[in-house]
Formats: structure tokens, C-alpha cells, sequence
């Protein structure tokens, strides 16, 4: 995906948005650094990781938000574990039944930004 | 329950279905990339069924659902916490490790740290962990062809050993991999069908929270219970009985409903005739045609037939603390409340079913299998989707058992709510879906058996025998050592499993869990995600972390057989409560040493910057190269 603007770590890495027209750097340049594991090559790696361990921890606090409340709200507010909906206790719909489309929801969002990461970064080095 | 042809026709015609697909594999399994990683050319669809297919073992087909008729709301954690800890495998570790291409935990610990040592660490917990998890798929098959057939227990153990010893020795990676996602869809469509029938005959899933008088479970139907000398009933209200000749008991009053604890600790110890310490109020009766027994808890002293009128309270047998319908159905009910601290007992279930899937050593050799890391992560999320369709299903099963079938708490088979409930169907249709969902429970049990099994006998031949006995062995004498291991770890498994009947099979399954995430979850979390993290802080870590979860562990199973051991816990129930469930502190804990120590001693092992390279750069940009080469 050729993003329009310059990517988020662009700045992080001091490359990109803030590029002085008509200053052209080698294509392949960035991807050098980066293979050959120098310095700036360091900095480019850093930002993708930082990047890419940013999204997995949101996604997994807000999953583990979900679930860690529940017990506590049980513990601390038990007039909720008498609610029914259709007869059944609400507290087992909302553990045993609604937490696999949050967690599918989740995944897919993932997959997506996380692709989309990898390939403005890829954008970024070629 | 009486034996069925039609569930023996089931398992047969898995069994077959499996031998047969496996065999079919052997012949485009040739070289050891196939044979390990099925070449890493498997399509992210087949390879999502293939990791649901092993990842849905028998825990999770029956044990699931016996552990919600036990306990009820509590149990909930087990299938939600299963589907996350593939949340965070998807979030943390498939696409890395893919890109890094180690076969193995092992392999990523000696590839990411360059130590052989640390891999020798790593091999031995997964041996650890590797046993753990067998167990309660033995103890699965033991018991799905007991009440299928009425064979014994120990045949159903060595069937399966043979079964997948076969599988596994014939079509490695590849067969399972085809043997696997045909077993997914039996398992999806044999929990599904079954739990929606029953569904739809027996009112919906309300059912199990209809009100009740005295708010307990009362018997449906006229029930007959054959008892044995030694066997213990909690009697929850009075009771009225019709005992087949004369019988002698020992009843001792107590309300089993209201103190359930304290009724766990003595079904824990009372089926022993020497323990001499009066219980006040402790009487022997002599019972004769119809009696009326009021609650307590009764010890049948001689074999006995009993009947027990349509809509008397159900009794409970010594495997399930006596409950009410409202502390079934709410949370910190028998399962958390009865451990005296249930918040801290839920926390720290959920953090180790949630954080050990990532560690099972079975589950990530099969994000090798992927071509590279976008595959891994949309394999993941397939996985996910699949994962969540299926855990809809066992606790419908619990749930409608503890409304339907009762009787399975008096005779302490709730571990096979699954297998009898579809016969109250009646008629062909019972009779077929009983054949249906004793070909799932063979395929859960065999799947995952066959997963750890390709990771057991890889540890033992691979690296035990290829790399510290015989480091010079050629690939074929490997291969040798890997079919030989397969034999050797196939009979072990079936041994240890002849020993493990007393315990719930998803307890046990809680327990690999537990150990696998206090050492490699942060092992692999830390390798992958933090530079700077030493080889000396990643092996106290794992040491640490792993080896006490393990001796805890350990210790809470010997509690069972050793009383001054169990009288002592039941005196610290906080402490028992941390050895049961220790991933609260465990996991911390290894987090904690592998931190500290590494910021302690500074010193990265040498050339992490390729290593965080390898791991972390898209595939996109070509730079990519195998831990292993092909």
C-alpha cells in the first residue's frame, strides 16, 4: 500500500516528510542501511518495532481490558450476575458467547494495520 | 450407560479415517523439510483447520464441557481463555517467528541466543510440558472408549498410542497436517449438530437456569444407580431412596451445599475405612426398601442398587463439590469460591490458560508450516475465527447436562457429558449422533496426541539423540531416531496415562498451560520484542519460572495421595491456592529474573541486530533467509 503522506516514523528516523524538494536520496539507500545492519539501519528497525509492539499491546489491553474487568465487576457489583436475557444469566452471554467476535474483531484489525505497517515500511526503504 | 454399536462404529471408522490419511501422506513425505514442516508449502486455510484440528484436544471436546456441568459459570475462562492465547500468539509471535524459520522452541532458543546450553534447557521443558499435556488425551481415550464399548480403560489408551505412533511414524508433518484438518471438521460438526439438536428438543438454553424447588438440581426421570463399597454421596436435602435388598451405610450430617469446602476436604480423605478421628454426629445405618436420608454425606459400605424417584435432589458423588443452581450459574461459584479466594483463584487462571497457549511446544511448530509471515498471521486469525466457532458448543453441552442428565454427578462421569447426551435424543437420530460425537472425541484426542507427539519424539531424536549423544548422526539415522522416539514417547504417554484417572482431564490440561507460560511465553515475548535481553537473564528466567511452576504443580498432585501433605494446605489456603493455579506468580516472576538479571549484566549475545533483522524486516523486502536452510 503506497501511503500518500509520509509515514508515522518518518519523522522518528529524521527521513521523509520534511525532505527538502529536489534533494533526491538513492532509492535503495535506506534498504542498504538496513541490510548491512548499520547505524541508521539500527534507527529504522527500532521505529518499525516500536511500531509494531505499539499495536499488538493496544489490542491485547483492550481484550485483556474486557476480561479482567469482568471478574472484578462480579466481585465488587454482584446485581449484575442476576441479569437474564432470555433466561439466560448475562454474565455467561457476555464471557461464553460474546467474546469470540471481540476476539475475531480484533485479530482481523490486527492483520490489517499490521500489514499495512509492513508495507509503509517497505515503501519507505525501496 | 451401556456400551453402543453405533459409537464403536464411530470411533472405528475415525480411527480407519486417520490411519488411512496418514498412510496416504507417506508418500510425499521424503525429505526431513517435509517430513518436519511439510515443506512449509501448506495453504493458510488447510493449515488454520490442521492447527484448530490439533489445538482442540480432548480438553477442550469433553473436558470442557464437564468441568461447566461440574462448576459452572467459573469454567467459562477455560474455552474464552483457550481462543485468546491465540489472540496473543497472533499479536506477538507468529508473524517473527515465522520470518525467523526455527523449527522449534528449542530452535529459536539456540538461534536467537547462540547458546547450545540454553537449547538443552529448553528441550527438557518441553519434554516437561510435552508429558503434561498427553496425559489427559490418554486419559480422554481411556474413558470415550470405556463408555463407547465398555471395554476397560487401558484399552482405549493403547488403541490410540498405536493409532497415532502409526500416523505420526508414517506421514511426519505432512500427514498429520491432512490428517488434522480432516479431523477439525469431524470435531466442529460432531460438537455443533449434536448441542444444537438438544438445543432445539429440551427448550433452549434456558433450560439449565430454570427455577427449581430448594433451588437444586432435581433428577428428570426415575434413576437407578448402581454404587460400590467405598463410594461417597453428598446428599444436598432429604432424600427419599429404594434400596434393592439391605445395605449398610456411615452418614454424617452437614449441609454439603452450604460449606462445600469443607465437604472437599473430607471426600478427599473419606474413602480411607482407617482414618479413626470420629466425624460428631457420624452414624452407621442399616438401609432396607424405602428410606428417607436426610443431608449430610453418606458412605456406601457395601455394593448396592438404589433408585431415586423423578424429581428427587441429585446426589453428588466425590468428584463434584454439591451445589445450588445460583452458586452453579454465578461467578466464584464450587470452582473459585470453593478455593477461599476467588479473585486471586480466577485471576490467576485466566493468566495461565491466556499466556500458555503461546508456549506449548505443538502449537508453534505449526506456523512453520506457513510460506512466511503474512501467511503465519492469516493463518492465526483463521484460526480464531474457527476457534470461536467451535468454543460456543461445550459449555452448551455442561449446561444442558446439569439439566438433563444428572445422574453423572452421582456416578462422577461428567468428563462424559458429551458422549451420553446425545442418546436422550432417542431413536436412530440418538443413536447416529452418538456415533457422530465418539468419532469427534477420537479426533480430538488423537489430533493433539499426534501434534505433541511429532514435538515429543523431535526432542527426544532431533536433539536428545542427534545433537548430545551422537552429534555427528547422518539425516536418515536422525529420522531413524525420530520413528523410534515416536514408539518410545507414544509408550510412555500411554503408561503415565494408565495413572491419571482420578483427575479432571481439564485441570490437567490447566496445568502444561501453567508451566508453558511461566517459561516460554516470556521467553519468546522478551526474545522477539526486547534487544537487549541477555542469555544468561532468558535461562534464569525459564529455569525459574518454569521449574517452580513445576514443583508446584507437583506438589498440589501429591496433596491427592498424601494426607499430612493436604491437611497442611488445607490449613494455608492462600498457599494452596498459589500451588494450584501459580501462574500469577510464576509468570511474573520469570519476566521479573529475565528483566533484572539482563539489565544487571548487560551484554546481548552477539549479532542481535541480524537476529531482531530476521524477525521483524517484511518479507517485502527480500532480505529474507532461513534460520534453517531447506
Amino acid at each position: 500500500m503506497a501511503s500518500s503522506s509520509a509515514p508515522p516514523w518518518a519523522s522518528e528516523v529524521g527521513l521523509g516528510g520534511d525532505q527538502a524538494p529536489g534533494r533526491t536520496r538513492p532509492a535503495s539507500s535506506g534498504l542498504r542501511e538496513f541490510s548491512e545492519q548499520t547505524e541508521v539501519g539500527g534507527v529504522f528497525l527500532q521505529a518499525l518495532m516500536r511500531r509494531q509492539l505499539r499495536l499488538s499491546l493496544t489490542i491485547a489491553l483492550a481484550f485483556g481490558a474486557f476480561l479482567g474487568v469482568q471478574p472484578l465487576l462480579s466481585a465488587v457489583w454482584s446485581p449484575w450476575t442476576s441479569w437474564r436475557l432470555f433466561g439466560v444469566p448475562v454474565t455467561w452471554l457476555v464471557l461464553g458467547v460474546g467474546s469470540y467476535p471481540l476476539l475475531i474483531w480484533l485479530g482481523r484489525h490486527y492483520v490489517r494495520r499490521a500489514e499495512e505497517v509492513d508495507e509503509e515500511f517497505t515503501d519507505l526503504l525501496r | 450407560m451401556s456400551p453402543s454399536l453405533a459409537a464403536v462404529l464411530g470411533l472405528v471408522f475415525m480411527a480407519a479415517l486417520s490411519l488411512g490419511a496418514g498412510l496416504f501422506a507417506r508418500r510425499f513425505s521424503r525429505t526431513t523439510s517435509d517430513f518436519m514442516v511439510a515443506a512449509r508449502a501448506v495453504s493458510p486455510r488447510i493449515n488454520a483447520a490442521a492447527i484448530s484440528g490439533e489445538y482442540l484436544s480432548a480438553a477442550s471436546f469433553l473436558g470442557v464441557a464437564g468441568l461447566v456441568m461440574q462448576f459452572g459459570y467459573d469454567v467459562l475462562w477455560y474455552p474464552v481463555g483457550y481462543a485468546a492465547g491465540y489472540l496473543l500468539l497472533l499479536l506477538f509471535v507468529a508473524g517473527p517467528l515465522r520470518r525467523f524459520g526455527a523449527y522449534t522452541i528449542p530452535d529459536f532458543a539456540e538461534g536467537r541466543f547462540d547458546s547450545p546450553r540454553f537449547r538443552h534447557l529448553a528441550v527438557v521443558l518441553v519434554l516437561v510440558i510435552g508429558f503434561f499435556y498427553a496425559l489427559p488425551q490418554m486419559k480422554a481415550a481411556g474413558l470415550t472408549v470405556q463408555t463407547a464399548s465398555g471395554l476397560p480403560y487401558w484399552v482405549g489408551v493403547v488403541a490410540v498410542a498405536v493409532v497415532v505412533v502409526t500416523a505420526v511414524t508414517g506421514g511426519g508433518m505432512r500427514g498429520i497436517t491432512l490428517v488434522q484438518s480432516i479431523q477439525f471438521a469431524a470435531k466442529i460438526f460432531a460438537i455443533s449438530l449434536p448441542a444444537f439438536l438438544l438445543l432445539l428438543r429440551f427448550g433452549g438454553p434456558a433450560t439449565p437456569f430454570a427455577p427449581a424447588p430448594g433451588d437444586l438440581v432435581r433428577l428428570p426421570s426415575a434413576t437407578t444407580y448402581q454404587v460400590s463399597a467405598g463410594e461417597l454421596w453428598q446428599v444436598p436435602r432429604r432424600t427419599t431412596m429404594e434400596v434393592r435388598g439391605s445395605v449398610l451405610v456411615t452418614w454424617s450430617p452437614g449441609d454439603p451445599v452450604r460449606s462445600p469446602g469443607s465437604v472437599t476436604a473430607e471426600v478427599g480423605s473419606s474413602p480411607s475405612p482407617t482414618s479413626t478421628a470420629p466425624v460428631p454426629g457420624q452414624r452407621a445405618l442399616l438401609l432396607r426398601g424405602r428410606v428417607s436420608v436426610p443431608g449430610g454425606t453418606l458412605v456406601w459400605r457395601q455394593t448396592a442398587e438404589v433408585t431415586l424417584a423423578r424429581g428427587q435432589p441429585a446426589p453428588y458423588g466425590s468428584a463434584t463439590p454439591a451445589s445450588t443452581n445460583g452458586s452453579w450459574s454465578r461467578p466464584f461459584g464450587p470452582l473459585a469460591g470453593g478455593s477461599g479466594h476467588p479473585l486471586l483463584f480466577t485471576y490467576s487462571l485466566i493468566l495461565a490458560i491466556v499466556l500458555g497457549t503461546i508456549g506449548l511446544p505443538h502449537i508453534l511448530v505449526r506456523f512453520y508450516t506457513n510460506p512466511d509471515a503474512r501467511a503465519a498471521r492469516r493463518t492465526a486469525l483463521l484460526v480464531l475465527v474457527l476457534l470461536g466457532a467451535f468454543y460456543l458448543w461445550p459449555p452448551v453441552f455442561g449446561a444442558l447436562g446439569r439439566a438433563l442428565d444428572p445422574s453423572l454427578y452421582g456416578n462422577n462421569r461428567t468428563d462424559a457429558v458429551v458422549l451420553v447426551l446425545p442418546s436422550l435424543l432417542g431413536g436412530w437420530v440418538g443413536q447416529l449422533l452418538l456415533a457422530v460425537v465418539s468419532a469427534g472425541a477420537f479426533a480430538a484426542f488423537t489430533s493433539t496426541l499426534s501434534g505433541l507427539l511429532v514435538s515429543l519424539a523431535g526432542a527426544l531424536g532431533l536433539d536428545v539423540y542427534g545433537r548430545w549423544l551422537r552429534p555427528g548422526a547422518g539425516a536418515q539415522r536422525r529420522r531413524v531416531a525420530f520413528q523410534i522416539s515416536a514408539v518410545g514417547s507414544g509408550a510412555l504417554a500411554a503408561g503415565l496415562g494408565l495413572l491419571v484417572g482420578q483427575f479432571d482431564i481439564s485441570v490437567l490440561v490447566g496445568w502444561a498451560f501453567a508451566i508453558a507460560a511461566s517459561s516460554f511465553f516470556p521467553l519468546l515475548v522478551l526474545g522477539i520484542w526486547w534487544p537487549r535481553l541477555t542469555t544468561l537473564g532468558a535461562a534464569l528466567g525459564v529455569a525459574l519460572g518454569g521449574g517452580l511452576a513445576t514443583v508446584a504443580i507437583i506438589t498440589t498432585m501429591l496433596a491427592t495421595v498424601s494426607s499430612p501433605l493436604e491437611r497442611f494446605l488445607a490449613q494455608a489456603s492462600g498457599l494452596a491456592v498459589i500451588l494450584e493455579q501459580p501462574a500469577i506468580l510464576t509468570v511474573p516472576l520469570a519476566f521479573g529474573v529475565m528483566i533484572l538479571t539482563s539489565l544487571a549484566r548487560p551484554g546481548p549475545p552477539p549479532g542481535v541486530a541480524a537476529k531482531l533483522v530476521q524477525l521483524h524486516a517484511p518479507e517485502l523486502l527480500g532480505l529474507r533467509s532461513d534460520y534453517i536452510p531447506e
